[in-house]
Formats: C-alpha cells, sequence, structure tokens
C-alpha cells in the first residue's frame, strides 16, 4: 500500500520550472528521505505534497486524497496527517501544555498531552512558555503538535536544521519512537547521515527531476567505485603523486577502479616509510560520495533508478 | 530521553528500520472519530486569542490610553456648559467618539497589524498544516477582538459615568452593546480584508495609521469637524467610523429611558463592511508569510532570465 502517489508532477513559477515530471511512491509505514540540492525542486515537492501549492500539471495522492482537497474533506485529510514545517513560529506566549492542548482540541482523536510530552521529552518543560524555549526544544514541541492528533502520515521537513548535535540526536531519537509505532514519515533534510540513519529510501531531486530512487544502501552503491579510506598519520611522509592528490584535510579518500593495484602502492609506500597502516579501509562510496555524484551536473547521465 | 513510544495510527506494516518494541495503536481503526463541531472550535480559537490578548495586553492598553487621556482632559470642558441638556449631549458626543477611537485602535489597528506579524511570522501557516477551518480561525480571532474592544469601552464609559456624571440608563446600554459590537466586528473585518496589502510587519502600523487618523478625525472622533466639505461628510458616512460614533451617540443620549437603536443608514453601513470584510478575507486572505512568497517569485525570475 503507497501513502504517497506522486505521477508526472511538474510545478511552473511563470516561466520558470521548478518540478519537471517527477514521479515517486512512499510505502506505508516506511520512512522516505528526499534529497537535494537547494533549488532542486524538494521544498515545491513537498509543499505540494502538503497541500500548501497546487501542480502545474501531474496527479499528487497523499493517504489516497489530493492534498488540495477543501471543505469538510480537506479537514478529514489534515487531521490523518502531521507536519514539522521547515519554517512556521508557534504562538510563544502558550506554554506547550496549552499549545498541545489547543491544537489537539482540533483532531477528531487526539493523544493524551502528557504521553505527547513524555514522547517529545519535554515533560519538564510543560509548563514553560515556547518563547522561553531554546530551538531544539522549539523544534520538539512542533513535533509534539505535529503528533498530537496521531497523524498515519508524518512530514519531517528539515526537522533538524539548525540545531546542535546532541539537540539533532535527541530529536532522532523521539523520530525513532514514532517510525517504530509504524508511522509513515516522508523526510527531507541536507543532513546525509540524518537520511543514513532513519530512513529505508532514499529519493535524490536535482534540476526539478527524480534522479535516484534506491535504498541508502542502493544509493551508495551507485555511487560508483569503491573508496580506500586511510587517515594518515601526522609525521606521515608524502605520499606517492597518485594518491596524495586524494588527500583532504589528513585523510586519503581514494576512488578506485583498481583496488588491488593502488593498496600496492599504498602498502609499498608504508612499508618503505615503516607507517602503520591502522585503521585503513575498503568500502563502498559512503552516502555522500554517492549524492554528490549525483546532483553533479558533470556526471549527471539522467535518472537513475535502483531498488 | 524518553524511550516510550507512541503508538500512533499505522498505515500499514513497516517494512525496514528500527524495530518497534512498542505497543502499536490502540486507536480504533474502524469506526472513525468526528472532527470537532463548529461551537467546540470557535470555543477554543477565541479562548485562545483571549489569552493572547490577555498575556500581550497591548491592544487593552492601546483602546485605552490615549482615549482616557484624551477624556480626562476634555471632561472639564464639557462640565462648564450652561444648560444640563446641552452638556448631557455634548458629553454623549466625546464619549461615543472616544470610545470608537479606542474600538478603531483595537479592533482595526491592533487586530490587523497582529494578522500581519503572525502571518509573517509562519504562525498562520503552522495553523493551515492543522485540521482547522479558515472560518474558525476568523471567527475566533475576530470575536476575542470584539470583547476586549467591548471591555475598554466599558471601561472608558465607567470613567464617564464617575469623572462627569454620565447619565446611563439600561437602553443607553443596551444600544451602546449593539453599536459597539456591530461597529467592532465592522473594524475587524475591514482589518482583516486589507492584510493581503500589507507585505511586512514592519510596514504594517505605518501603513494602517494612515487610513485610521483621518477616519477618525473626519469622522469626529476627537469631536465635532465644522467646514468640512459636503462630499467628505458624505464619504465619511459610508465608512465604519461615522456611523458607529452616531450610533453610540444616539444610544448614549437618548431620552426616555427606551433603547435608542441606530439609523437604517448606519445599520447597513456597518452590516455592509462586517459582510463585505469577511467576504473578501475569505476569498483573498493571505496565510503565507509574503517574505516566502517574494522570494520563490524572485528566484524563479532570477532561474528564467538566467536560463
Amino acid at each position: 500500500m503507497n501513502a504517497i502517489v506522486v505521477e508526472n508532477l511538474v510545478k511552473r513559477y511563470g516561466g520558470f520550472t521548478a518540478v519537471e515530471g517527477v514521479s515517486f511512491t512512499a510505502a506505508a509505514g516506511q520512512v522516505t528521505a528526499l534529497l537535494g540540492p537547494n533549488g532542486a525542486g524538494k521544498t515545491t515537492t513537498i509543499e505540494i505534497l502538503e497541500g500548501f501549492g497546487a501542480p502545474t500539471t501531474g496527479t499528487v495522492r497523499v493517504l489516497g486524497t489530493d492534498p488540495r482537497a477543501r471543505g469538510t474533506a480537506g479537514r478529514a485529510w489534515r487531521s490523518r496527517i502531521g507536519l514539522v514545517l521547515q519554517s512556521t513560529r508557534l504562538d510563544g506566549q502558550l506554554t506547550v501544555t496549552e499549545a498541545l492542548t489547543l491544537y489537539g482540541s482540533l483532531y477528531p482523536d487526539p493523544r493524551r498531552v502528557s504521553e505527547v510530552l513524555e514522547v517529545i521529552d519535554m515533560a519538564t518543560d510543560a509548563g514553560t512558555r515556547i518563547s522561553a524555549l531554546s530551538g531544539g526544544q522549539r523544534r520538539r514541541a512542533d513535533l509534539g503538535i505535529a503528533i498530537i492528533g496521531q497523524p498515519q502520515m508524518l512530514f519531517l521537513d528539515e526537522p533538524t536544521t539548525g540545531l546542535d548535535p546532541e539537540a539533532r540526536r535527541r530529536l532522532w531519537s523521539v523520530i525513532e519512537n514514532l517510525i517504530a509505532g509504524g508511522t509513515t514519515v516522508l523526510l527531507t533534510t541536507h543532513y546525509l547521515d540524518e537520511a543514513q540513519h532513519l530512513a529505508s529510501r532514499v529519493i535524490v531531486l536535482d534540476d526539478g527531476k527524480v534522479v535516484a530512487d534506491a535504498s541508502p544502501e542502493g544509493l551508495r552503491a551507485m555511487g560508483g567505485v569503491p573508496v580506500i579510506r586511510y587517515r594518515l598519520p601526522a609525521t606521515a611522509p608524502s605520499l606517492p603523486a597518485r594518491l596524495a592528490e586524494h588527500v583532504d584535510r589528513g585523510e586519503l579518500s581514494l576512488p578506485s577502479a583498481d583496488v588491488t593495484a593502488d593498496l600496492s602502492l599504498l602498502a609499498r609506500w608504508a612499508r618503505q616509510n615503516e607507517v602503520d597502516l591502522t585503521g585503513l579501509e575498503v568500502g563502498s562510496p559512503s552516502l555522500e560520495d554517492a549524492y554528490l555524484a549525483l546532483t553533479s551536473k558533470k556526471e549527471k547521465e539522467g535518472a537513475l533508478t535502483h531498488g | 530521553m524518553a524511550e516510550v513510544a507512541i503508538g500512533l495510527r499505522s498505515t500499514g506494516p513497516r517494512s525496514t528500520g528500527p524495530q518497534s518494541t512498542a505497543p502499536q495503536s490502540t486507536a480504533p481503526q474502524s469506526a472513525a472519530p468526528r472532527l470537532p463541531g463548529p461551537v467546540r472550535v470557535t470555543a477554543g480559537q477565541v479562548r485562545y486569542q483571549l489569552t493572547l490578548l490577555m498575556r500581550t495586553p497591548r491592544a487593552l492598553l492601546a483602546g485605552l490610553l490615549l482615549p482616557g487621556a484624551l477624556l480626562a482632559l476634555q471632561l472639564g470642558k464639557v462640565q462648564h456648559l450652561g444648560s444640563h441638556a446641552a452638556t448631557e449631549a455634548l458629553l454623549a458626543a466625546r464619549v461615543s467618539g472616544l470610545i470608537v477611537l479606542g474600538t478603531m485602535s483595537i479592533a482595526y489597528l491592533t487586530h490587523a497589524s497582529g494578522l500581519v506579524t503572525a502571518r509573517e511570522q509562519g504562525v498562520l501557516r503552522r495553523w493551515r498544516a492543522t485540521p482547522l477551518p479558515s472560518w474558525g480561525y476568523f471567527a475566533g480571532r475576530i470575536i476575542a477582538t470584539v470583547l476586549v474592544a467591548e471591555a475598554a469601552g466599558l471601561i472608558l464609559l465607567l470613567v464617564g459615568v464617575a469623572m462627569a456624571g454620565l447619565h446611563l440608563t439600561a437602553g443607553a446600554i443596551i444600544g451602546l452593546l449593539i453599536a459597539g459590537t456591530l461597529g467592532a466586528l465592522a473594524l475587524a473585518a475591514a482589518g482583516t480584508a486589507i492584510t493581503p496589502l500589507i507585505t511586512s510587519a514592519q510596514g504594517a502600523n505605518p501603513l494602517l495609521t494612515l487610513t485610521y487618523i483621518p477616519l477618525i478625525i473626519f469622522s469626529g472622533g476627537f469631536g465635532g469637524v465644522s467646514g468640512l466639505p459636503s462630499w467628505l461628510n458624505t464619504v465619511m458616512s459610508y465608512l465604519p467610523a461615522q456611523p458607529m460614533i452616531d450610533a453610540a451617540t444616539r444610544a448614549l443620549a437618548g431620552t426616555g429611558g427606551g433603547v435608542h437603536l441606530m439609523t437604517g443608514h448606519d445599520l447597513a453601513v456597518l452590516a455592509g463592511w462586517a459582510v463585505g470584510g469577511l467576504l473578501v478575507s475569505m476569498r483573498f486572505f493571505q496565510w503565507d508569510p509574503h517574505r516566502a512568497a517574494h522570494a520563490r517569485h524572485l528566484a524563479a525570475g532570477t532561474e528564467a532570465r538566467s536560463a
């Protein structure tokens, strides 16, 4: 069963085409990450899925409903989804509990406020006004409002942007709890480790088109040849020129079409210079390597599809 | 970190990702609970808006400070008039004008600038992401505004009674209540309708003041204005302030103890502004921050030119 179905979605603003023929589905109960550089059409696509924008052409269905539905049908649909938007604000004068109670009153079967407070780890901040919360706490309060109505589908639009690493990890933990409960999630993020950590499927947009649709592992495999990685000791002598050009900030990251030959070269240099190769890794490209390869215009060769 | 997994309504089985150890949804799956009805939605929104207005008492203060100060200054002059009837009539006109000044400040100026600020901060977009119907938001906001305007009017009225011995009958109170409610509704509707023309929170007050000050002066809010061209008087009679002042004066200055209702013309003008303002608002009101739409169109234009 698909929670999201997008077919040939096109969105134009005047003469500019923001999204050009995008098609994908997102299975119910999964976390699907929508990735792409700025201007890739990611925000336009998600705004249409959330019902904030209308497609120029194409079909969009979320939980079997057109997100542009109005009236009672639109309200019923909105009661089944939850949104953490990229740039919204809650009224700072309300306390966390007041905000959750108020928003919860709009849903047919809201979750208990105390339960949501526990899930978002804000039981001790329940009586605090939103204006007094930190950025990470506000994001979690926003997430609490998104889940108060027990949504079947949750949109998380860059939920951890601007948060410090600890706040990000705490929010990830909250999201993992939601995922464990079986919620379908569409996640957009600029953090590839976030997509790797949370998503079971990754869709990459670039220039308004889908350039990859795969699992994180599948996407890594699409990134090209294996990579030899090795953190150089601080006192290591210069590497051979063939290897040295792939050193960045003290780390060798060498895409290798001939792993045996490149490893031999590295091993010979290590033996000659008595350098310890502990920590040497040979593996698939990272998600970041794959993502950069896919979204780099010079390497782009059209849409890829991978299971 | 809370290790509680929330039992959300699931759209289907989860195929990959963290394994759930949490209880699945306990929410009823078959008989869908109904969305909250209009009374519950409106009551919740009125309570919410009143909470905001009370915690940031800018609206109430704005509607009290200037009219209150002017009332105190003018009471001395009024008391020195010779005839009792003339004193009562002038006093009624002064108090009515200043009540309308306060009402305009609350229901038009503060209400509209508050809406623009909420829109630009993304508060309105957050509401659009919920099942709250647009009429529910308008109703809550406008009813709360009318109630605060009436509270401010009541305080000014009591000042008039206490300091100048303004004669108050039950009929006058009923007449004032009707005029105040309909007038505040008309002003709030007009204020809501004008917000799409205001593109930033910073620009709200100057623009609104530009319409508010001439309107209240030429309508007689600070006392009668003589020597106005007849066309201007005619124009003012079709704008909300003058009919409201007329209706309030009529209610306060009426003799005989009965209810002195507003004239048919005043009723029609105020009702027209209320209904017209609400209809225009329902059609043209903007929920999204203007800067977001502007940035999108700007980006689209830039991309189109560079393409």
